[in-house]
């Protein structure tokens, strides 16, 4: 985990000394819940691990698909919902950030009394969730977020003024005629003026709600502004104007940003350095440049090739089978092994991978009655009557089941009515660098390679 | 991999599938009357993807629902034009178009869903939440093809076996039907259209059709849900296919599957498919021919080729402009300033005039005609305006 962070601060732009926003590890797990007593019977898990920076000035994008964790972890950065694992600090400097991943790296059992010291005064001055006072206020003031959906975050009851403006009121900053001078203002630098100061939201088109949002985010001048798909529900053309306007902005005040975006085009153009996310974790993460020209994670190749490019000379758009697994019960191992078009036998294959592949053929488990599941990738599964198991023998020994799915399988035997898979027990692939601060979680790229 | 297929010349000669003349779809309300659609011409021809762009508003879902007259009734009116169309039966019996906005409701019923059928963008609600996969589909099989399968019955259907073929049966007859002697007809009627529900989900990939069968819209995930419309709009193997942005809800990695899927159907069962969009990348990867539309008109048609590397009309060119690619440096996207104006009851002009850098006096005041600029490119501009106005044209550096 410590050398994913030391790779990041190799940016030309991350020369202050301190980073805006810094990740450790962050998890968001949400429960879910079952029965009348609501108990919880497991976890989606949103956002499962993720670490980086942000460093000033620059702009960070986050691409993904849908249900990947991507705004969670935005919500999680900007304090809406509190993150269930892991620390958020905020203007964390590099002394700081240095000796906290020299604690982090060693036990928890054998921290000296002046590292737990340490820890200690660097969480009440950094981290999110223990800032207390003061700190709590600049923290608040200075990270501020754009949403996707313009029409649900305005107050359909406010006026521009009072929305634009309730920042400024709430924080004492202006009142009366000094405050009206001031909404007008922040209105002119997203291209608005007075004449729209006492209309209503509806009264406006989705490209200028979405500067009204963006003129409110700035009301307080603040350091940093999460992005959350701000120009997703927009047609190219005003997309464009309202791209335009964030790089002015961040040109002008010296913003950072953290971009999210399921646009490839858009993040490309906007990030300085991407990350890609997969099921809540980072798969790939580097300068823009760098992931788009030489991508090292077949995920981040996947979606370049299945994205639409309106200069390309020839056409040719790959999908990817299958769907994005359940969260609540991610792939063992790399968590893209499913999907993946390159996928070794290192990967983490399972049993719920073999028994998803056998649920692919019509009626072959039918006949399933129980699965004794003695771990992810040790389970033995009973059918109704031997015909039935002898049948899945056959299409496992025979079948198309695919090659890396079949040089993991360590066993497979049956017995009367039973069939056992077991597979190589694999851990999870963790983010390496893999040169200037570029990192991939893909076995095929990092010094795993051998073990293929 | 999507590839067109066939050449330009081949198209040209092709015999048409549909075609719109000078159609207006106009909405009542308390504002005035809102041109929504104003006087569009195109044509489809047989086999051919014929893409129809533009942006939020620009009246292309309203007139992809045109073909199939699903627009509401109040407030959409039919306000002028026509949309002529050739069934392949109707063009191998020589017999001629149909008018679609002038037949019956009775005959369009027969011809929604079964000549000509729709899929539609979200995936999500297009599917009834509280009927399975299996009789969503089976409906349209028991609508368009119920004769085919009482074949299977055997003969001398009683009447009631007939009426439930059709979906018509009434609630003393569904409980008779539960009886012998009609209790095993109706079970296979039900066994003949599962067969053909399976088979067209089949066609679509997917893998397993007897278990989705018994599912629900809410245990599929997006891309199988757009799966399953795309089986039950092919179920008849229309003539036509419109297909109304039909990947906008999907992400990047299932929209290029859906669309290899699209392309391979369409390729097989020669269907002429309308593909509606607002991505431009999208339309130029996909379609034969390209329609870019903007606030109820056509303003340039032409071979995807054509209109991708030569764009005539200004705000062709301003929206392939303002998609973020590698070359663009950031800050520098060129930006289509404005927005599109209010379509109640606009006055002769070029619609486009109030955000296009090229306006003139000329383009304020009266409606530009369509002109042909290639062997099928046509643009809707003043810039290209032949006819002496007596007005200076703009000058253009293309």
């Amino acid at each position: 985990m410590t050398s994913s962070i030391t790779g990041l601060g190799t940016q030309e732009k991350a020369t202050a000394g301190r980073a805006v926003i810094s990740l450790r590890g962050v998890e968001k797990h949400f429960p879910i819940k079952e029965g009348a007593m609501q108990r919880v019977v497991g976890h989606v898990r949103a956002v499962d691990g993720v670490t980086f920076d942000i460093r000033p000035g620059e702009t960070v994008g986050l691409v993904g698909e849908s249900g990947c964790g991507k705004t969670t972890l935005g919500r999680c950065i900007s304090g809406l919902v509190p993150p269930s694992g892991g620390k958020i600090y905020f203007r964390l400097t590099d002394a700081d950030a240095a000796t906290l991943d020299q604690i982090e790296a060693t036990p928890e059992d054998r921290r000296t009394k002046d590292q737990l010291a340490q820890l200690q005064r660097i969480d009440t001055d950094h981290r999110i969730d223990q800032l207390g006072g003061k700190a709590f206020r600049a923290y608040r003031r200075n990270c501020q977020v754009v949403f996707q959906d313009s029409f649900s975050s305005l107050n359909p009851r406010q006026l521009v003024k009072d929305t634009v403006g309730r920042p400024l009121r709430i924080w004492k900053e202006a009142s009366g005629q000094e405050l009206t001078e001031k909404v007008v203002s922040l209105l002119e630098s997203v291209g608005l003026g007075r004449q729209h100061l006492y209309r209503y939201p509806h009264q406006f088109s989705g490209g200028q709600r979405q500067r009204i949002s963006i003129a409110r985010a700035l009301a307080l001048d603040p350091e940093f502004i999460v992005l959350d798909e701000p120009t997703s529900a927009l047609d190219v053309s005003v997309q464009a104007q309202i791209l335009n306007l964030l790089h002015e902005l961040q040109q002008e005040r010296g913003l950072t940003y953290m971009f999210i975006s399921h646009d490839l085009g858009v993040v490309r153009l906007m990030s300085d350095r991407i990350a890609v996310m997969y099921l809540g974790k980072v798969a790939e993460q580097g300068t823009a440049t760098e992931l788009f020209e030489d991508p090292r994670h077949p995920y981040t190749e996947a979606l370049l090739a299945a994205n639409p490019d309106i200069n390309a000379e020839t056409s040719e758009m790959r999908g990817l089978r299958g769907a994005v697994p359940d969260p609540a019960n991610p792939p063992e191992g790399c968590r893209f092994h499913t999907r993946c078009p390159v996928a070794t036998p290192i990967c983490g294959w399972e049993v719920d991978d073999a028994v998803a592949w056998l649920g692919t053929h019509e009626t072959i488990l039918a006949g399933l009655t129980d699965v004794e599941r003695r771990s992810n990738f040790d389970a033995t599964l009973a059918f109704g009557d031997e015909a039935a198991a002898a049948a899945v023998a056959q299409q496992v020994r025979n079948g198309d089941i695919p090659e890396s799915m079949k040089a993991a399988m360590e066993g497979f035997s049956t017995s009367g009515n039973k069939v056992t898979l077991t597979f190589k027990p694999v851990g999870p692939v963790e983010l390496e660098d893999v040169g200037d601060g570029h990192l991939t979680a893909c076995v095929l790229h990092t010094s795993q390679r051998d073990r293929i | 991999m999507i590839v067109s297929a066939s050449t330009t010349q081949e198209q040209a000669t092709r015999p048409l599938v549909a075609s719109v003349r000078d159609l207006r779809v106009h909405f009542e309300s308390k504002a005035g009357v809102v041109h929504a659609v104003d006087g569009i011409t195109f044509e489809i021809r047989d086999g051919e993807t014929l893409g129809l762009v533009g942006e939020t508003g620009c009246g292309k879902s309203v007139t992809a629902r045109s073909f199939i007259r699903l627009v509401p009734s109040p407030p959409g009116i039919y306000a002028g034009g026509e949309i002529d169309f050739w069934s392949n039966e109707a063009r191998q019996a020589q017999d001629g178009p149909i008018d679609l906005l002038e037949i019956s409701d009775k005959d369009m019923l027969k011809i929604r869903g079964d000549r000509i059928a729709m899929i539609f963008q979200d995936p999500g609600k297009a599917l009834n939440p509280a009927l399975s996969i299996r009789s969503q589909i089976a409906e349209v099989f028991y609508q368009h093809r119920s004769e085919e399968i009482l074949g299977s019955v055997g003969p001398n259907v009683p009447r009631i076996v007939r009426r439930a073929a059709q979906q018509k049966s009434n609630s003393v007859e569904r409980l008779l039907l539960r009886f012998p002697p009609f209790r095993s007809k109706v079970a296979k009627l039900r066994a003949t259209v599962d067969d053909l529900v399976a088979q067209a989900l089949t066609e679509t990939q997917i893998a397993n059709p007897r278990k989705i069968m018994d599912s629900y819209p809410h245990e599929l995930s997006g891309g199988m849900k757009q799966r399953v419309l795309i089986a039950q709009a092919l179920a008849c193997n229309p003539d036509l296919l419109i297909a109304d942005e039909p990947t906008t809800a999907l992400d990047v990695t299932i929209q290029a599957r859906i669309l290899e899927l699209i392309a391979e159907l369409q390729a097989r069962l020669e269907t002429s498919v309308l593909y509606i969009s607002h991505d431009l990348s999208l339309v130029k990867e996909i379609c034969d021919r390209v329609a870019v539309m903007y606030a109820g008109r056509i303003v340039e048609t032409g071979t995807t080729e054509e209109v991708f590397a030569n764009p005539r009309h200004p705000y062709t060119r301003g929206l392939m402009a303002a998609v973020p690619s590698a070359t663009h440096q950031r800050g520098q996207l060129a930006a289509i300033i404005g927005n599109v104006p209010e379509l109640v009851e606009p006055p002769p002009s070029c619609h486009f005039h109030t955000r296009c850098p090229y306006a003139v006096e000329v383009c304020r005041s009266i409606d530009p005609d369509t002109l042909s600029v290639g062997s099928s490119h046509t643009v809707a501009c003043f810039a290209y305006e032949s006819r002496d106005l007596g007005m200076p044209l703009p000058t253009l550096d293309w």
